[in-house]
């Protein structure tokens, strides 16, 4: 098993890799949006992935949870190799993931946007559906009820019964934060999950990371609010030009004057970090 | 529609009140064969995107399977053989999506190029029926129907079965798309196919069952029409098949419960009219009735975001 975190840079202690991958390239039409990006998530941890905009972290984060094909390179989940799997069986091996921009199921309620990602569920064959109709039945109410806890806990609670399209822009991050660890991830991806939120709810879904975290879930954030970054994260990764330029701690990141030129500099000018 | 049944009216109302109920129970009749139906086209759309224009001859089909286990091979019960002829139909959906549409799907992004595709394979069932059956009307094998009263109503026993068959599978579609996990994940897949397969839905397994369910409809409903008709014709299928876009339009495109309402509205507005007018023209009643309904509302009466 790989085990990964100081080499050099990061504090860390030596962990397995939940989730690792090596060598991944993917271009558009003869660009390259990864050129050789190979990192390992160290499991049981908050990670971030940094990067200046173009650094090619959304094109990775879709290559890893299946959304998008690499050109090159190989993707592991524990020791299984799952490299350009598709999107559904990355998430049946307990990788689950959010978006940028919140995507939700609008045409389903808020509670069955949670019961569709429940994982192994006897429902999903057809012929259960008539031979096996009390196992369907006691798996759909145990799913029913884990899902109430889960809006409860996301403070979703009362807008169960509502169509997903109708949540507010933060609801809809909730929403799709909730949806994921539904499926009981061991992996979580989170595209930009403060994006676009007020202050309030970046403390309380930062609050909700860390609970995951505790939980024993690994989680793999792109993440450009460093205040953030500082606070939850254990080990960062910095992307530039579809490469890995650096890993490690925070704090020892901002010493690196690479990463100070590629990325750090240009976010401190820019004002997002204090 | 040429039906079996018959109207009466008890009390002596007049004539223009006989014909009337009578055109109801015909409306009714119709309604509950394009409800199975529009369903069935509707789920598929949902799932895939495009209009599958060679559903008329999955109709037709499934009727002929069903007509040649009641009458050619097995002699079986004609609603024996319409049960099995309907999944016969929906085991050759899935095998027609598997080695014909889906490749072309997967390899041309473009709906228009697979539209033309599903009207070849429209062309192929035809011909291939014509070959099989001829053009000569064939006839179900079955006992005479009795006549039952339904206040103003008379009905044939085959009438109120064909009923009771719609009003059953509105039921079960109901339920599968509200209660089961498989309905769920349909309607997850039909709402942002990359987000439940992202949520962990096997997507290419959710299409095929759908097609089955879809092509069993098709059969369902081909069989039915033949049994209210009397009759079954190769092009049966193809002429019923605007009625059934026509049920959909005004009802939502991909909305199962809109193509529920617009069946039922259809249904009893041809019928109704053809007492009236012309029954020549009760094409052009219900796309009149498309026509009004996309002017006023353009998504169709029970549209909304992410369907069924």
């Amino acid at each position: 098993m790989t085990s990964v975190g100081p080499t050099g840079t990061t504090g860390t202690a030596p962990r397995e890799a939940a989730l690792r991958c090596e060598g991944i390239t993917k271009a558009f039409q003869g660009v390259h949006a990864v050129n050789g990006a190979g990192f390992a998530v160290p499991r049981g941890l908050v990670t971030a992935l940094i990067g200046p905009n173009g650094a090619g972290k959304t094109t990775l984060v879709n290559i890893l949870s299946g959304s998008m094909t690499c050109d090159r390179g190989q993707e592991l989940i524990g020791s299984t190799d799952v490299t350009n799997w598709p999107s559904h069986r990355i998430a049946r091996m307990g990788l689950m993931r959010t978006f940028q921009l919140s995507r939700e199921l609008g045409g389903l309620t808020v509670l069955e946007n949670l019961l569709v990602a429940a994982r192994d569920q006897a429902g999903e064959a057809l012929w259960n559906i008539f031979l096996r109709p009390g196992l369907v039945r006691r798996q759909e109410r145990d799913n029913i009820e884990r899902a109430l806890d889960l809006l409860e806990t996301y403070g979703l609670y009362r807008l169960r019964d509502s169509r997903a399209s109708d949540l507010s822009g933060g609801q809809k991050k909730l929403l799709e934060i909730s949806r994921a660890v539904m499926a009981s991830p061991s992996i979580l991806l989170l595209d930009e999950p403060m994006a676009g939120v007020n202050p309030a709810l970046i403390e309380r879904i930062g609050g909700y990371i860390l609970d995951l975290k505790r939980n024993g879930v690994t989680v793999l954030m792109i993440e450009h609010n460093l205040n953030v970054v500082e606070k939850i994260c254990d080990h960062v990764i910095v992307l530039a030009e579809g490469r890995t330029l650096a890993e490690g701690r925070l704090s020892d990141l901002r010493q690196n004057e690479q990463v100070v030129r590629a990325y750090l500099g240009e976010v401190i000018d820019a004002g997002t970090v204090r | 529609m040429v039906l079996l049944a018959f109207a009466s009216v008890e009390g002596g109302q007049g004539q223009g009140m006989q014909l009337f109920w009578l055109s109801v129970g015909f409306g009714l009749v119709t309604a509950s064969v394009l409800a199975i139906s529009a369903v069935g086209l509707s789920l598929q759309f949902g799932i895939t995107n495009y209009i599958n224009f060679a559903y008329g001859d999955f109709m037709a089909l499934g009727a002929y399977f069903s007509y040649a286990l009641n009458n050619e091979l097995l002699h079986l019960d004609i609603w024996v053989a319409t049960v099995i002829g309907s999944l016969g139909m929906g085991a050759l959906a899935v095998l027609l999506n598997h080695f014909v549409l889906a490749p072309f799907a997967r390899r041309f992004h473009k709906t228009f190029y697979v539209l033309i595709v599903t009207f070849g394979l429209s062309l192929v069932l035809l011909n291939l029926e014509y070959s099989i059956w001829g053009a000569d009307v064939r006839f179900f094998n079955m006992s005479l129907d009795r006549a039952h009263h339904f206040g103003p109503v008379l009905l044939t026993t085959s009438q109120i079965i064909v009923m009771g068959i719609a009003v059953v599978t509105m039921l079960a579609v109901h339920t599968l798309l509200k209660v089961t996990r498989l309905g769920k994940s349909m309607r997850a897949m039909s709402d942002n196919t990359s987000l439940a397969m992202t949520s962990g839905i096997d997507t290419k397994r959710i299409t095929t069952i759908t097609w089955f369910i879809s092509g069993s409809l098709a059969g369902l409903s081909g069989s039915v029409l033949g049994i209210t008709e009397g009759n079954l014709t190769p092009a049966a299928g193809e002429l019923f098949l605007f009625v059934i876009f026509a049920s959909v339009i005004v009802g939502g495109v991909g909305s199962i419960y809109g193509a529920m309402a617009g069946a039922l509205l259809i249904g009893l507005a041809t019928e109704v009219s053809a007492a009236y007018i012309n029954p020549a023209y009760k094409l052009d009643i219900a796309f009149v009735i498309l026509i009004v309904t996309l002017l006023v509302r353009p998504s169709g009466l029970f549209a909304r975001p992410g369907r069924a």
